[in-house]
């Protein structure tokens, strides 16, 4: 489900939202069933408001979207991928412990 | 103006969240913070069967949930996904910033900040993980329907977790350094019985490798030293935990393998900070253990605050 600073995503617009998007982009893959995802979400949307107009993050459901998951690597809930300019630009974050301010200086490091 | 509490209870596992109920019935205002969802690691586990009060085997994530509802009943307030940016646990009152935005205040703070999963560190470890590596198999089990993985380790969690995944993958072999379990002989027997799960004994892992997601586990098998490549979908790491103990660094000098030491009432040298559950120097760490431990820092503190 979107939030007012978190769009979902799903597999057919990953070349358009993620690979063509003119601002670095933040691609949160999550599952149901997933507390790490749950523990996530809050922070994700706290970040994401933060940055409004700055960076865009997207959200796209594993268990909807296997094949992109698959493609990019993704075996775990959740992963955080960092895009710039069609490129993955910063590790990825993957777990329960993504903190706050670790998701906040990654996004400022894509930003500079 | 911060908020005060009497009790603030630092992580939401089961020692936390039953010091939060004894603290909230006790009439002590009452703040449990988690950087995650309560639960701690029963959230994650996929079963728990030795928990007394259940006679059928209770879902991690239920009791975690009834934990924190039974806590919340009583008026503990549980704030969910909040990071600790500040914190003066030796002041009185003792003082923690929130996400950078605000501060609390509590005259009593109970450390219950838990474990986290052992990494194996060996090399590729960090690479792949979550291209391959995982630690936590009800998080992504799913992400490995008709594969074949591999489970490190041989105590309680690699075991029950393994089977767990033979739900989802085609097959799973537990890979552990000695040549027997160290898990419950009930849950042994249970996967001895599967045939979706092999066993490679007597054998550690000692490194991963793969192009963009891990293809290949590499594995020493100790009496010969022999190194072997397994081709693998897969590696789930169940090998033990660490102390979450960094939040005390700077107040109390920490024993061997980072854990705190505490009276039996839960007492750290800091006056009215107490620390409960698996940070603590015990012999045995369980979720009844980590109840008890939360119990007793819980009404020491109340006997403090009075």
């Amino acid at each position: 489900m979107s939030s007012t600073y978190v769009k979902e995503i799903g597999a057919a617009e990953f070349e358009q939202e993620v690979l063509a998007a003119a601002e670095p982009v933040v691609l949160d893959f999550f599952s149901t069933e997933c507390p790490p995802c749950e523990a996530l979400a809050p922070k994700f949307d706290a970040v994401a408001e933060q940055f409004a107009g700055k960076a865009r993050f997207l959200k796209v459901f594993r268990q909807g979207n296997r094949e992109l998951a698959t493609r990019l690597g993704v075996t775990g809930s959740p992963t955080l991928l960092f895009f710039k300019a069609g490129r993955e630009v910063a590790a990825r974050m993957t777990g329960e412990d993504i903190k706050r301010t670790a998701l906040k200086a990654a996004v400022e490091g894509m930003l500079t | 103006m911060s908020e005060r509490y009497d009790v603030a209870v630092i992580g939401a596992g089961p020692a936390g969240l039953a010091a939060a109920i004894y603290a909230a019935r006790a009439r002590l205002r009452t703040l449990v913070l988690d950087e995650s969802i309560p639960g701690g690691q029963v959230k994650t586990t996929h079963k728990v069967s030795n928990y007394p009060g259940f006679p059928e085997d209770v879902k991690g994530a239920d009791l975690a949930a009834a934990f924190a509802a039974q806590a919340e009943r009583f008026g503990a307030k549980i704030r969910r996904s909040v990071e600790i940016t500040k914190h003066d646990l030796a002041a009185t009152p003792k003082t923690l910033e929130l996400d950078e935005e605000e501060t609390v205040e509590a005259r009593a703070v109970i450390v219950a900040t838990g474990a986290k999963p052992r990494p194996l560190g060996v090399p590729g470890e960090d690479l792949f993980k979550g291209r391959g590596i995982s630690y936590c198999a009800t998080c992504d089990g799913a992400y490995f329907e008709d594969k074949d993985i591999h489970v490190i380790g041989g105590g309680n969690s690699a075991v029950e977790e393994s089977l767990f995944l033979t739900q989802f993958a085609r097959s799973v072999t537990v890979v552990h350094q000695f040549m027997e379990l160290q898990a419950e002989p009930a849950s042994v027997q249970e996967a001895l019985a599967n045939p979706k799960i092999h066993f490679l004994l007597g054998h550690e892992p000692r490194g991963f490798q793969g192009e963009a997601a891990l293809e290949r586990l590499e594995v020493e098998e100790l009496a010969t030293k022999e190194r072997k490549q397994l081709r693998t979908d897969g590696v789930f790491v169940f090998i033990g935990m660490i102390p979450r103990t960094d939040l005390l660094r700077p107040y109390l000098p920490l024993a061997q393998g980072g854990y705190v030491e505490t009276t039996d009432a839960m007492e750290t040298k800091v006056p009215g900070l107490y620390a409960a559950g698996d940070i603590r120097v015990k012999r045995f760490r369980q979720i009844t253990t980590a109840v008890a431990d939360g119990t007793i820092a819980a009404l020491a503190a109340q006997k403090y605050l009075h």
